[in-house]
């Protein structure tokens, strides 16, 4: 009789089940088994990814996005953790301001970002103008339609969800550990060398990873500023299953494959970095 | 501020600004630009509101605002009550299979946008039936692409009350565990549910992907509108821009007081 009930309550799972089959997990299915599967018809066919690998403009895609990707995450990081340790060495009202302002813009991506650099660094935008009164040729010349270009919109949305991410990761760096530094002679740029770096390494790979992530899957902003016409991942998924031309679900499941892998990947690679770091910063936590 | 810092208390204080600046150098300049009729020298021309004042006549427009409303409310909705009902048959009845809703909670957050809309789309778009129908597709594919964030909320949630003892001391008083569940631990998560499913409002309204790759322009909500407007108009579509950034911010501000008050209980 119990039992006959408990299994009743098992049909409290069966929505979620339902949600996430239907919408998660077969689409999922799909994308794999369509990658392995010739654009038209059936089969098993491993052409779709001979294609992605052969061909000129995939490769470019391959290497733009990662090349985007790892340069945004790193710009990202590198003001994140100013930004961090100013908020860390400011407590009270400017890093409360600080802080709200990164929540505010961390929600601020997509069209409406493409759009306000076209305003500000577009062919007629506000900045260039300046920079053509200035004489300021690297402003005056400015083409945001362009991988380099709009990698300034990347860094952009990288920097508010960095610093996030890495606040808290501050309050592990005891400010004792900056007075022992300070009174054995130990310089700023040492301490952070030699301490702060090592006790920070999980929560900065941890961040690469995710910025990695949110850069290699940035669609909106692109097709915004550029349309089809340029050549990203995300851009050439999206392309070959709405395209205006002809539907490749094989050539796109192949291209969706490789970036979840590539995703994969860089999460095994930041894990691994960190690992090295860890045992140390273990190690300190059983001793305090 | 720290005592016993040799530095001056300031000294985080000119990189905050520098790029709080760098942050908001390109919203602040929109903004102008939508208030201005002219803007091709360094300063802009004629002050006027024109834009905003046509913009609210449009109806497309309004529409556009209705509909990302119900894209938020129904996909939140459904998420919130599909994850409270297993996280009551995993806690209560079956804690061994929660590892598994985890999972299947998380892996939304590594497929991204791009990759489960054009899967969604390939996979229903030929259907004979309902689910081949556009707003049934982005229902279920926002569903799942707010499931890791919700999914935290509530979790996070029940870690801060002790489940089993209410729902003991409430099976004591004559409740059933289903009562229990939803009239004694949900009222008391509820703050947490709020909080992400504010985050989660915050996702949906700022999606462009989903709805570009799996409605297309049949079904103009406002990131739509602003990207159709964008290239015929762009004093119009800096109006509407100001009009997503202020609910973007708002959605922002509210979240963020509902997690810092949350963090001040703890």
């Amino acid at each position: 009789m119990r039992a006959k009930k408990t299994y009743i309550c098992l049909a409290a799972l069966i929505p979620f089940l339902l949600v996430a089959l239907l919408y998660e997990i077969l689409p999922l299915i799909m994308v794999m088994i369509n990658s392995f599967q010739p654009d038209q018809g059936s089969g098993f066919t491993l052409g779709n990814y001979t294609t992605v690998f052969t061909k000129l403009i995939y490769q470019k895609a391959i290497i733009n996005s990662i090349k985007i990707s790892v340069t945004s995450a790193v710009i990202g990081i590198l003001i994140a953790f100013i930004g961090a340790k100013a908020v860390d060495d400011c407590r009270g009202r400017m890093s409360y301001f600080f802080t709200t302002v990164l929540n505010m813009v961390s929600n601020f991506a997509g069209v409406p970002l493409a759009f306000a650099y076209m305003i500000l660094l577009g062919n007629a935008g506000w900045m260039v103008h300046v920079g053509q009164r200035l004489g300021l040729e690297g402003l005056a010349n400015y083409n945001l339609y362009t991988s380099g270009g709009m990698s300034l919109i990347y860094v952009y949305f990288q920097i508010p969800l960095a610093t996030l991410l890495l606040i808290p990761a501050f309050d592990g760096i005891r400010k004792e550990w900056q007075e022992a530094n300070a009174l054995l002679g130990g310089s700023g740029v040492g301490f952070w060398w030699h301490v702060g770096l090592p006790v920070l390494m999980p929560s900065i790979m941890g961040t690469f990873s995710v910025l990695f992530a949110n850069a290699l899957a940035a669609y909106a902003t692109v097709y915004a500023l550029m349309m089809n016409n340029i050549s990203l991942l995300p851009i050439q998924i999206a392309g070959s299953y709405v395209g205006e031309i002809q539907i490749r679900k094989g050539l796109g499941g192949a291209l969706s494959v490789v970036m979840m892998i590539l995703m994969v990947c860089m999460i095994l690679i930041t894990n691994r970095i960190s690992r090295i770091y860890e045992p140390t910063s273990r190690k300190r936590g059983e001793c305090a | 501020m720290r005592k016993g810092s040799k530095n001056s208390p300031h000294k985080g204080i000119l990189p905050s600004i520098v790029i709080m600046i760098y942050l908001l150098i390109p919203l602040v300049v929109t903004v102008i630009y939508s208030l201005f009729r002219k803007w091709t020298d360094i300063v802009p021309e004629g002050f006027s509101l024109g834009a905003y004042g046509e913009l609210f006549a449009n109806q497309e427009f309004v529409q556009s605002i209705g509909r990302s409303v119900l894209l938020c409310i129904v996909p939140i909705a459904i998420t919130v009550g599909i994850i409270l009902l297993a996280m009551f048959a995993t806690t209560l009845y079956f804690p061994g299979l929660e590892k598994y809703v985890q999972m299947i909670c998380m892996i939304p957050y590594t497929i991204q946008g791009v990759i489960l809309s054009v899967s969604i789309l390939s996979l229903y778009v030929s259907s004979k039936t309902f689910l081949s129908n556009r707003l049934v597709m982005l229902f279920g594919a926002y569903s799942v692409i707010i499931m890791p964030y919700i999914y935290q909320g509530i979790r996070n949630g029940m870690r801060t009350i002790h489940v089993e003892t209410l729902i003991d001391a409430a099976q004591m008083l004559g409740c059933t565990k289903l009562y229990a569940f939803f009239r004694i631990i949900v009222p008391n998560i509820i703050s947490s549910v709020i909080a992400s499913s504010l985050l989660a409002v915050g996702i949906i309204f700022g999606d462009y992907v989903l709805i570009r790759n799996l409605a297309g322009t049949s079904y103009q909500n406002m990131q739509i509108f602003l990207y159709q407007t964008m290239k015929s108009d762009s004093i119009k579509a800096s109006a509407v821009f100001v009009v997503i950034m202020c609910i973007t911010f708002l959605i922002a501000a509210v979240t963020l007081y509902m997690n810092r008050r949350e963090k001040n209980r703890k």
